[in-house]
């Protein structure tokens, strides 16, 4: 699976410095703004921050997924950050978070191969052995060659 | 038999949540070995979509979502609903509550039911729903009518005759003076309403006033209908006018020009060649040959129980309620014979074959003998969506008996619905004993072929 095109070396950051979990939403926004996703910001963090209003996305053992799907979407995308300090998330286990994957959906339906993609990973994080890889990444390089093996 | 869940994960970005959920209750489900079928509906349309079959099946089902899923398809069915985000948190003990949940019981069947009626009558489209529209509007005069007409006779059947009396008033009302008269036009009127909108209703009742009044009976009125609707529909968008005298296509043009077609295709065209069917018709139905009589019985039988209220049951209930309007009463009562058949059939082998129905179904039995004493043959749905071959044919057989008997047995019936509440009604039905004789008969046959052909159940 061709998971570069969604996810490109900018919006990957490990690892993550950020104080809480506001913080680490804004900079995931950024990067995924620096690396072309995000055509609007302000638009796109809105989306997000209300998606997290109606229930964390903090699924539980260490991950979480913010995501959001808005007109400052350019073109669906992904950033990963692995976070310097685990961050509180209001998970739904409880624990804090040190993994988070953000998706960024365009409000009118893109190719459907994209969002394929970002499902796929999205039904892989329920797999405990993925999980357990996926917090043990520690460079860019692994995190793609994990993601190619979905 | 193994419990069957389904579940149906939604969220309202569609890419994350409905995923991880419906991946969690699939692993889950995996581990405890239950059998588990998930439908999603996110960002890429909906995945993996229940059957009308599959929801009949299960058990429970989950609904795991924080937007629509179109719960109105679970009516009847155990629903276990939590947000999405439960989904992923608790697989397990989602799938134990949906597991402990109890079965439908009998308000739960009947709504199920209900269900079923609604869904078909909203996914009717084209001409099959333009006929639905005008005969359900017609019913309730034929029931008015054809009971007011019964009514009279328990003076004497020739008591209306004598003017001035309660029985004539009686015949006046209901007979073709009255709501009898007003049939084919109202049959008409609406499935050219049901096509064209306000614009074809006048030409429609036209139409079917001709077909009445010149004997091409129902026929020629569904024939008037559908000419009535379709001209008021293509002259609606064909007439271009300048905005300012638009007003006038809806109050002048369209009534004048549809109706004057209709019309004169009725007078000219139509009116005589479907008169000479009708007329042909009648007097075959009238002095039908018993071995005839019971070759359209179980014609007539076998179609009521074939799609149980969908379309061939459907043609043929008009085909008996449209001939009661030349007075051909025979057909009428077998096909109600026939449609009660099958609930009831299907209430007497729960009783008389326990082994074969789960304890879910026998209740459901309950539910089914009262819509099948109520003449309601989508009673027998939900058996025979869960066991189609073995339920269909069974259900096919007794109607079609019934169906046979009845007409063998000379029974009339003046009403087009009611069931056995109509029976209660003098006069309502000729031979009345026989009637329920032959009722019974194919009660007793469809239950017996279910009964041999049905698996025992473990």
């Amino acid at each position: 699976m061709n998971v570069s095109e969604l996810l490109s070396e900018q919006a990957i950051l490990i690892p993550l410095e950020a104080a809480d979990k506001s913080e680490v939403i804004g900079k995931m926004v950024d990067a995924l703004a620096a690396s072309g996703c995000v055509t609007d910001s302000a638009a796109y963090l809105a989306a997000v921050t209300n998606r997290e209003k109606t229930g964390s996305t903090g699924i539980g053992f260490g991950v979480a997924i913010p995501h959001g799907k808005s007109a400052g979407v350019g073109k669906p995308g992904l950033a990963f950050a692995k976070l310097a300090q685990p961050a509180d998330w209001d998970s739904l286990d409880g624990q804090p978070v040190s993994a988070v994957f953000m998706i960024a959906v365009p409000e009118a339906a893109a190719g459907n191969e994209h969002l394929q993609i970002l499902i796929a990973i999205s039904r892989k994080l329920i797999d405990e052995d993925f999980r357990s890889r996926l917090l043990a990444v520690r460079e860019p390089a692994e995190l793609t060659q994990l993601l190619q093996t979905i | 038999m193994a419990k069957k869940i389904l579940a149906v994960t939604a969220c309202p970005t569609g890419v994350a949540h409905t995923y991880m959920a419906a991946e969690s209750l699939a692993k889950a489900a995996k581990e405890k070995q239950v059998e588990i079928k998930v439908e999603t509906r996110g960002a890429v349309g909906v995945e993996n979509e229940f059957t009308e079959k599959e929801i009949a099946e299960a058990h429970a089902i989950i609904v795991a979502a924080d937007t629509d899923v179109l719960e109105s398809r679970f009516e009847g069915k155990p629903v276990v609903k939590v947000p999405v985000a439960q989904a992923i948190k608790d697989p397990n003990g989602l799938i134990d509550r949906a597991l402990d949940m109890k079965a439908a019981d009998a308000d739960d069947y009947l709504r199920q039911v209900e269900k079923t009626k609604a869904n078909r009558s909203a996914s009717r489209s084209g001409p099959y729903k333009h006929l639905m529209t005008g005969v359900s509007h017609m019913l309730p005069l034929v029931v008015a009518g054809g009971l007011l007409i019964a009514i009279s006779f328990i003076w004497g059947i020739k008591a209306f005759e004598v003017e001035g009396t309660l029985p004539a008033a009686l015949m006046a009302i209901g007979g073709g003076t009255g709501a009898f008269g007003l049939m084919v036009p109202i049959l008409a009127g609406f499935i050219a309403f049901s096509i064209a909108e306000k614009p074809g209703l006048a030409p429609g009742l036209v139409g079917g006033m001709m077909a009445a009044h010149t004997g091409a009976g129902f026929l020629g009125g569904i024939l008037a209908g559908f000419l009535a609707g379709y001209s008021a529909l293509w002259l609606k968008k064909a007439i271009k006018l300048p905005r300012n005298l638009e007003g006038l296509k809806p109050i002048l043009l369209i009534p004048l020009l549809a109706t004057a077609f209709t019309g004169l295709m009725m007078v000219y065209v139509i009116g005589e060649p479907v008169k000479a069917i009708m007329d042909g018709l009648t007097d075959w139905l009238k002095s039908i040959g018993s071995a005839n009589a019971v070759l359209l019985g179980l014609l007539l039988g076998a179609m009521m129980a074939f799609d149980m209220g969908g379309p061939v049951n459907k043609a043929a209930y008009t085909f008996a309620v449209g001939l009661t309007a030349s007075q051909v009463y025979g057909p009428m009562a077998a096909v109600m014979a026939a449609g009660m058949t099958p609930p009831l059939g299907l209430w007497l082998a729960t009783l008389i074959a326990r082994k074969k129905f789960t304890q879910e179904e026998k209740d459901a039995g309950k539910s089914a003998a009262v819509l099948g004493i109520s003449f309601i043959t989508e009673g027998a749905i939900p058996f025979a969506a869960s066991d189609p071959f073995r339920v269909i044919p069974s259900i096919m057989a007794g109607s079609a008996v019934t169906g046979a008997l009845s007409m063998l047995f000379g029974a009339t019936l003046k009403a087009p619905h009611g069931g056995i509440f109509v029976l209660a009604i003098p006069n309502a039905v000729t031979n009345l004993g026989l009637y329920a004789l032959a009722i019974a008969i194919g009660t007793v046959v469809t239950a017996l072929m279910i009964s041999i052909l049905k698996k025992t159940v473990n």
